[in-house]
């Protein structure tokens, strides 16, 4: 999967990336008035991708088994955070690639991954995630959603599931989920968990979308009712689901990070347009350019350290808090100098920076709260031993 | 560029031998013998890294700031030659010229003690001068302040300007980036050095039946730490591959906070005996506070950092993949 050519060649590739997109600015540009809803979002992201996807720059640095042109993650890494730092599409939609695509071409069957990834780089498909439960959060492992074979677990042609996941990403808009479910005993905690590719419009999927906290229905809970799975669909080994869940994390943890840190100096750039200029402001807007200098340097090393050896580990706990942090120190920045702005204006920059910002409060939870980030920095990196 | 296997080795050694050393006076001997001098002339950025952050690992002080600043300043370092350092927190020039008279008034070492001559930098920092002094026509004077082994020297100079030239603007920015990187180096090592401390502390103590780094709230301050830490030398490590004067000012900005952000949990960890004598922990919080002030505090490069961001109006992102 890996690619342990150094960097050279990634700066052409910039350079040349941004006059493409600079010379393709209007044909890319969003087409709707700011802020916009989800709706918008969503085409606007399958409009790009489509753009991107004709033009050969979707397929760069995904392996040429599932349509790709090869190359270095690093190059998909550019592309992300490119069109994260001009606002043509959301990063935290656009990344998601980064979290599934990775996971079917490292444990479907070659032909199904061949067929299906393309799918969702050109912009024709959009996936979900179906991780957590309403009981399974932050202990993912205990999750119950379960699947059962029709007939003997090692011969069945196909698998029934039935249960329920929460938080799922744009599952109304997706046409396929990567789908965690029990096939152990209910005490097997991540030796009983299997994955399945899932077809969202196989009957006994039902579909109901949150409102957050900013007004929008980004995530759903989906329920699962005698939903019949094909077995070809299982991904990895039968009760091998838990290492299909770790494997995204060097992606979520390098390369989207590296967008939602593109998109971060982006809204910084923003805010230091219209900032009142006085000792204040810069004392804000320098601590929030302190706090995202510091990790795109972490995260710069983290990338370089994949495309080494392949391979990341409880280290990137640390770029997760200081994505987190980072993320709630920008948008703090922007409440506490556009005075009112969150608070109370209606013209759309308001509605855009309120949204966001509320959007921000998540980055402490979302992806492993916290609270278990620094558990693993405890445990795995400083050696303090088990905490019971 | 020496590669980083190489690198961790050579770290050892010269943090080992720094340790060794039988008092400040002596680490300077050491370097010498390690051949500071003629690894800094040939690679800059490992002697600066290797050595200063074994200083602050060590805890133990030396004059090599001199050497750094005043070769930034195309002069060549020599323990005979101390530098003039900007007053506490400030990382203009400290002198000014004022009718062929100089005013300075600054920090040193403790070379300011021993050597013969000072090289001063005057007036503004875009239109620098620099002067070679006698030492014995400048005011020196031992600081003791929170940190009295650290060997700070407060120093003011007031003579005749006549032998002053004209200095390149680039090798006064060049010093402060490079004294900024040094410093943040050492900040480093002793943050670092204050986390071992307390983590090997928590695993020992025992409260309530149990080693303390088995309570969440423990746990967490330490794991706040490291973060801090990690993200400082990464900072250090873009500093060395980007070289300029924004990457340099931001990773002693970094250092700064993080030192503060770690001797304030460590200390928490650490609890009574941190607040001992007989506790090495102590001697790193005064050393890092002391050396935050030098070449500008966090809290003053955050401020002019801000201040150039409003002034451009734009946010540059300095480091790419």
């Amino acid at each position: 999967m890996h690619d342990s050519r150094p960097a050279a060649g990634l700066a052409e590739y910039r350079a040349e990336l941004h006059r493409w997109l600079d010379a393709h600015h209007e044909e890319l540009a969003p087409c709707f008035a700011p802020p916009g809803t989800l709706d918008d979002h969503i085409a606007q992201m399958q409009r790009v991708k489509r753009i991107l996807f004709d033009a050969g720059w979707m397929q760069c640095g995904w392996p040429e088994r599932v349509g790709g042109r090869g190359g270095s993650p690093m190059l998909r890494t550019e592309l992300g955070a490119a069109i994260a730092g001009r606002d043509l599409t959301d990063p935290g939609l656009f990344s998601l690639i980064e979290v599934l695509a990775p996971t079917l071409i490292d444990f479907a069957p070659q032909e199904l991954a061949a067929e299906v990834v393309p799918r969702l780089l050109s912009g024709a498909e959009l996936w979900c995630q179906g991780f957590s439960e309403p009981d399974s959060g932050s202990d993912l492992a205990s999750l119950r959603c379960r699947a059962v074979p029709g007939g003997d677990a090692r011969t069945a042609s196909t698998w029934v599931i039935n249960g329920q996941k929460v938080w799922t990403s744009l599952a109304q808009y997706s046409d396929r989920c990567v789908l965690l479910t029990r096939t152990g005993p209910a005490d097997s905690r991540h030796r009983g968990i299997t994955a399945f590719f899932v077809d969202m419009k196989t009957p006994g999927i039902t579909v109901r979308p949150l409102e957050m906290i900013n007004g929008e229905h980004e995530f759903a809970e989906v329920f699962f009712d005698d939903v019949v799975v094909p077995a070809d669909r299982m991904l990895g080994d039968l009760n091998g689901g838990w290492a299909v869940a770790m494997s995204i994390l060097p992606y979520e943890r390098s390369s989207c990070f590296w967008q939602r840190i593109a998109y971060l100096y982006r809204r910084l750039q923003r805010l230091v347009e219209v900032a009142q200029v006085d000792d204040r402001a810069a004392e804000v807007v320098g601590n929030a350019f302190l706090e995202l200098h510091a990790l795109r340097a972490r995260s710069r090393a983290t990338q370089h350290r994949l495309a080494a050896t392949g391979t990341l580990g409880a280290e990137t706990s640390i770029d997760k808090l200081l994505v987190a942090t980072a993320e709630q120190t920008t948008y703090d920045a922007a409440r506490r100098l556009l005075t009112g702005m969150v608070e109370l204006d209606d013209s759309a920059a308001g509605e855009l920076w309120r949204s966001e910002y509320l959007y921000s409060r998540a980055a402490t939870i979302y992806g492993g709260t916290a609270e278990v980030q620094r558990n693993i920095v405890a445990r795995r990196l400083l050696g303090l031993g088990s905490d019971e | 560029m020496i590669d980083a296997a190489d690198r961790a080795a050579m770290a050892e050694t010269v943090r080992a031998a720094i340790a060794d050393a039988d008092g400040n006076a002596a680490v300077d001997e050491v370097l010498r013998k390690l051949g500071w001098l003629e690894m800094l002339d040939a690679e800059p950025a490992d002697a600066i890294e290797i050595v200063f952050g074994a200083l602050g690992a060590t805890q133990r002080a030396a004059t090599a700031l001199d050497d750094v600043v005043v070769s930034a300043l195309g002069a060549k370092p020599r323990a005979d030659l101390a530098v003039l350092l900007p007053r506490f927190a400030a990382w203009d020039p400290p002198g000014r010229i004022d009718a062929d008279e100089l005013h300075a008034q600054g920090l040193a070492t403790a070379r300011a003690a021993s050597a013969s001559e000072i090289l001063v930098v005057c007036g503004a920092a875009s239109e620098p001068w620099a002067v070679t002094i006698r030492t014995t026509s400048a005011e020196v004077c031992a600081v003791r302040g929170i940190d009295p082994d650290a060997g700070f020297h407060a120093v003011r100079v007031q003579g005749t300007a006549a032998a002053a030239a004209r200095l390149d603007p680039a090798a006064w920015r060049s010093a402060v980036a490079l004294g900024r990187r040094a410093l943040a180096h050492q900040i480093a090592g002793a943050s670092r050095a204050m986390l071992d401390l307390a983590c090997a502390h928590a695993k020992e103590r025992l409260q309530f039946g149990r080693p303390i780094a088995r309570f969440q709230a423990v746990r967490h301050r330490l794991a706040d730490a490291l973060v801090a830490v990690e993200a400082l030398e990464a900072t250090l490590t873009a500093a060395r591959e980007e070289p300029g004067c924004d990457t340099a000012a931001l990773a002693k900005a970094v250092a700064g906070r993080a030192a503060r952000a770690v001797a304030a949990h460590c200390q928490q960890v650490l609890a009574g005996i941190g607040f001992t004598a007989e506790h090495p922990f102590h001697r790193f919080l005064k050393r890092t506070l002391a050396l935050e002030g030098l070449f500008g505090s966090a809290d003053e490069i955050v401020r002019d950092v801000g201040r150039q961001l409003l002034a451009t109006r734009r946010v540059p992102t300095l480091i790419e993949l």
